[in-house]
This record gives C-alpha cells, sequence and structure tokens, in this order.
C-alpha cells in the first residue's frame, strides 16, 4: 500500500518532505477521530495545507511531529467541535465513573491473555469500538500517548492543556477502555465474573446489565463464540 | 485485614502504573513503583493489562495512508510552495500529478460532495473539471488548433456575458500561478501565457477553466492597481474560430499595433483583442482606455 510507484508526486521542498513522512501516523489517529476514512483524508489534508501556510511558525530542530498533529488537533476541533475539547459530559460530577482497582488480577491476566492467540483479532476489533466510544479528549490523549508515543509534555502542547489535564484524561480515558472491554470479555464468557475469585477488590459499580444477564444465563462457550466470529468475519 | 491493606496500597499505586508505564514519573517514583509492582501480582497484572492494550491498539489505530492521499497532498503542498515562492519553473511532473489526481477523483471522491479544500488544489480541480465534462476533447493541446467550421456560431452575447457574469461572481482559481496555468492549456487546447499581461504591473491571482457550450475557454484572472486601489480584471482565452464575439456593441480602438473593440456590459469595461488565433476578451471596472491598454498586452506576446 505504501509502495510509491514512480509517476506519484514528489514534495519539492524539504519540509513538505518531512511532513510527508508523517503523513501515516496523521492518517491513522484522524481515522479514529472522525470515525470516517472520507472524513479522515480531508482533515489531513487540510492540516498539511495550514502547516505548509504556517510553516514560518514552525521552529526548525523542535518536534516537527508535535507540531503537525497540534494542527491536526486544531484543525479537527475547528472542523467538527467548535466548542473545543474541553466541554464533555464526562467532566461533568459523575467525571471519574470507575473506581481505581476494579477488577482482580486473575481478571486481567485472563483480559490480557484470553488464552488462545486465535481471539486476538477479537480483542482488536473490540479495542477498536472501545476507542470509538470514547468521548475525543480521551481517545486524544491515549492514542497520542500510546499509539504515537508523545511525551506527556507533547501531549500537553498538542491538546494545549496542562500536564495534569493530559494525566487525567489518559487515567480515565484508560479506564474507561478496560471497562469496555472488561464488559465484552464478560458477556462474551472469556472471562468469569469477579464474584468467583474474589480475591480482596469489589467490582467498584458491578457488571453491566447485559453482561450479567450473558453470565448468569447462558456463558457463551468458546468454540461457539470462534465459530461464530469466523462466520462473522 | 491484609487485603484490605493491600488494597489500599495498590489504590495508590494504580494511579501511578500508566505514569509508571509511560516513563513519565520523576526517577525515585519510578524506583518506587517499580519495587512496588515487582512484589504486587495485582499491580503487576495491571502493568501487563495496560501493556497489551497499548499494543493492540497499537496494531488498530496504525495505517498506512492511501496512495491516492498522499499524492494529492504532496500536490496541495507543491501548489503551495509555488505560490508563495518564486514563480521560476521547476522541474515536477505536474502533468503526470494532475493525470494520477484524475484517476484518484475518478475511483474515489466522484460525488463525494466533499468540497470545501478543493478550491486549494489546483490542478486536482482541474482534474475534476476535465471528469466532469467528459472526455470529448482530450487532446493534446495546440497552439494552432483550428475549430471545426459547424461549432462556428453566433454566441459572441453568450461569451461577453460569460464574462461579466465570471468577472462579477468569480469562482476561486483552480490554478495560482503561471506555470500551474498552463497546466491547464490541455484542457481548453490555448496557450496560456499569463506573464504578458503582468508586464503592465498586473498580478496574477489565477486561473480556471470555463465551459462554453460544447468547447471551454480559460478564465485568468489579475489584480491591478488603479492608483491606490486594487482593480480585479478578468480575461477570458478563448477559440475565435469557434466562437464569435458580437462586435455590434463594440467600439474598435488601436493601441499601438493592436486593434482591439472595447465597449460595456452590465456596467463593467469590456475589451476583446485577437493575437495568433487567440481571443481575449476582458471585464474590469477600469475605464476603457486601462481596459484596452490591459487586452493589448496580449500583442506582447
Amino acid at each position: 500500500m505504501s509502495s510509491f510507484a514512480p509517476e506519484n508526486a514528489k514534495p519539492i521542498d524539504g519540509f513538505s518532505e518531512e511532513a510527508l513522512t508523517h503523513l501515516d501516523a496523521m492518517f491513522g489517529v484522524a481515522c479514529k477521530l472522525t470515525r470516517n476514512p472520507t472524513e479522515a483524508e480531508d482533515l489531513v489534508q487540510d492540516a498539511f495545507v495550514k502547516a505548509m501556510r504556517a510553516k514560518d511558525q514552525f521552529h526548525p530542530g523542535t518536534n516537527l511531529k508535535a507540531w503537525l498533529f497540534r494542527i491536526l488537533t486544531n484543525t479537527f476541533i475547528n472542523k467538527y467541535r467548535r466548542g473545543g475539547l474541553e466541554r464533555s459530559v464526562f467532566d461533568g460530577p459523575d467525571a471519574d465513573p470507575l473506581a481505581d482497582g476494579w477488577v482482580s488480577a486473575n481478571t486481567m491476566r485472563q483480559l490480557r491473555d484470553p488464552e488462545q492467540v486465535a481471539l486476538l483479532p477479537m480483542v482488536e476489533q473490540e479495542i477498536q469500538r472501545a476507542l470509538d466510544q470514547l468521548p475525543p479528549e480521551f481517545k486524544l490523549a491515549v492514542i497520542l500517548c500510546d499509539v504515537e508515543e508523545f511525551s506527556y509534555e507533547e501531549i500537553s502542547q498538542i491538546m494545549n492543556c496542562p500536564i495534569g489535564t493530559v494525566m487525567s484524561r489518559l487515567h480515565r480515558g484508560r479506564k474507561l477502555l478496560q471497562r469496555t472491554l472488561y464488559n465484552h470479555a464478560l458477556a462474551m464468557g472469556i472471562i468469569k465474573g469477579e464474584e468467583k475469585f474474589g480475591e480482596g477488590v469489589a467490582l467498584a459499580h458491578g457488571a453491566t446489565g447485559a453482561s450479567v444477564a450473558a453470565r448468569d444465563g447462558k456463558p457463551a462457550d468458546l468454540a461457539a463464540y470462534r465459530a461464530k466470529k469466523r462466520g462473522a468475519a | 485485614m491484609s487485603t484490605a491493606l493491600l488494597q489500599q496500597t495498590c489504590r495508590d499505586y494504580v494511579r501511578l502504573l500508566g505514569s509508571f508505564l509511560d516513563g513519565e514519573l520523576d526517577p525515585p517514583g519510578m524506583l518506587e513503583v517499580e519495587s512496588h509492582v515487582s512484589r504486587c501480582n495485582g499491580c503487576s497484572e495491571h502493568v501487563e493489562l495496560l501493556r497489551a492494550t497499548r499494543a493492540s491498539m497499537q496494531r488498530t489505530v496504525r495505517r498506512n495512508a492511501p496512495d491516492a492521499l498522499r499524492n494529492r497532498i504532496a500536490v496541495a503542498m507543491n501548489a503551495e510552495v509555488a505560490r508563495t515562492q518564486s514563480r521560476e519553473a521547476r522541474e515536477t511532473q505536474l502533468d503526470e500529478q494532475a493525470s494520477q489526481e484524475r484517476q484518484d477523483r475518478d475511483e474515489k471522491r466522484a460525488g463525494s460532495g466533499l468540497l470545501g479544500w478543493r478550491t486549494m488544489v489546483p490542478l486536482a480541480s482541474a482534474a475534476a473539471l476535465a471528469l466532469f465534462w467528459g472526455a470529448a476533447t482530450r487532446g493534446p493541446a495546440n497552439a494552432n488548433h483550428v475549430g471545426s467550421p459547424e461549432q462556428t456560431a453566433g454566441i459572441g452575447d453568450d461569451l461577453l456575458a460569460e464574462l461579466v457574469a465570471e468577472h462579477s461572481q468569480p469562482l476561486p482559481p483552480e490554478a495560482t500561478d503561471a506555470k500551474s496555468v498552463r497546466g491547464l492549456e490541455k484542457y481548453v487546447g490555448l496557450p496560456l501565457h499569463t506573464g504578458s499581461f503582468e508586464k503592465g504591473g498586473a498580478r496574477l491571482v489565477g486561473g480556471r477553466v470555463i465551459p462554453m457550450r460544447q468547447m471551454r475557454a480559460a478564465m485568468l484572472q489579475y489584480v491591478v492597481m488603479n492608483g491606490d486601489e486594487p482593480r480585479r480584471v478578468s480575461v477570458i482565452v478563448y477559440d475565435p474560430s469557434k466562437i464569435q464575439v458580437n462586435a455590434s456593441d463594440l467600439s474598435p480602438r488601436a493601441v499601438g499595433t493592436a486593434r482591439v473593440q472595447v465597449g460595456q456590459s452590465k456596467g463593467y469595461s469590456v475589451a476583446v483583442t485577437q493575437r495568433g488565433g487567440v481571443g481575449y476578451a476582458l471585464a474590469t471596472d477600469m475605464d476603457a482606455d486601462r481596459s484596452a491598454q490591459f487586452v493589448a498586452r496580449a500583442y506582447d506576446e
């Protein structure tokens, strides 16, 4: 996919050339932000053109990738979220619905290693879905940190917020992700409910109704799940 | 209870595990958490879960941008370079980019309705227009092109009406520098030398292709200073063997060796001339003299 046919357009100045080395990363994140490849393409192209116009404001020797991501973020906010990233229901009083340590070591091990590599695609599909469900400010913080491996300092510049806010968004974003994965795994019968293990770590809020029903009613067995998965794929 | 104590302790640490994994704690903090994680099964699993989630997320999010996008952005950035930097000719492969763009549009974007940034991509837009009009006249540009006689019809009024309409409500240019304007030549089959009009101090804003019945013409846009005031000048470059201007409302005038016709249309000054088998029709809100002088520069080519 990334092969370059000879007739392809070549950037004609050094700045464009260097900027374009970050295109894949920008596109991947844009896809997550917009959840639509076509819009992601427009978003990325907008960002690159803006970067080109503002390239005099970039200080050579500083982090071009972070600078580009900041432009991407601002373009996204201007285009899709005029109110900025700040306002979210998750910033309200219920901002932290998940207590820390809500799940046992055993369950975490099961979540991490669902005993079969065959389940990996499921996990990634589920991560994709869980990411999609995250509020954008959490999603962006988590992706910038975990996927693009920016430092907290860089993320705070990209998202234009204090480092403390970065940490809080990361922490909560990751917990929400784990929560979604946990509920999914529970519903699929890949893990058992916490009460069976009871290592002294209580579930803070219990499983969702759906997953409780799945667990208590008819736990899906792995073979059936895989067959279904193969059918779906 | 020991579990309660453990839980209490772990709750304190759990908040730090993410930062620990990210390597963002200060050195004593890193050591302390590391020491706890090595002794605590729960926190150790938590770190492993974070690590595994991160790896999955990387596989989920990372992807290669489509080549078409890479091309388009390269073209857009090059257009920016061309716009902001010198206009001297550089060896780029604009024609190939345009045809690449045309394919990309054809395959992926036709009818998507997302037009916003496209006006920033001169060649891409030109390609889109070419698509829109179909492949009817996609032949190589030829300065000596002579239209077929049956197409010669008295639609000159259309030309002046089109000219004034395009001038009064201009669309954004598809090409914004001399080189990319010349890239439009293949779509109109006429030479598009923008330089001669710039000799009198006018600045090229850009050019675009405009449809004229079964043929195409090019619209060149300039800005010229009239005293302290910038004035827009629009020039349609057309094929006079196919489009004839109704000269009855225009009065002839000579500017040097150039034969020019000037007149008024809907409050705008219009001026028309021909040179080397190419027609030039201009609209502006300057006076007739300046309009005539401007269009006469076609003779400088």
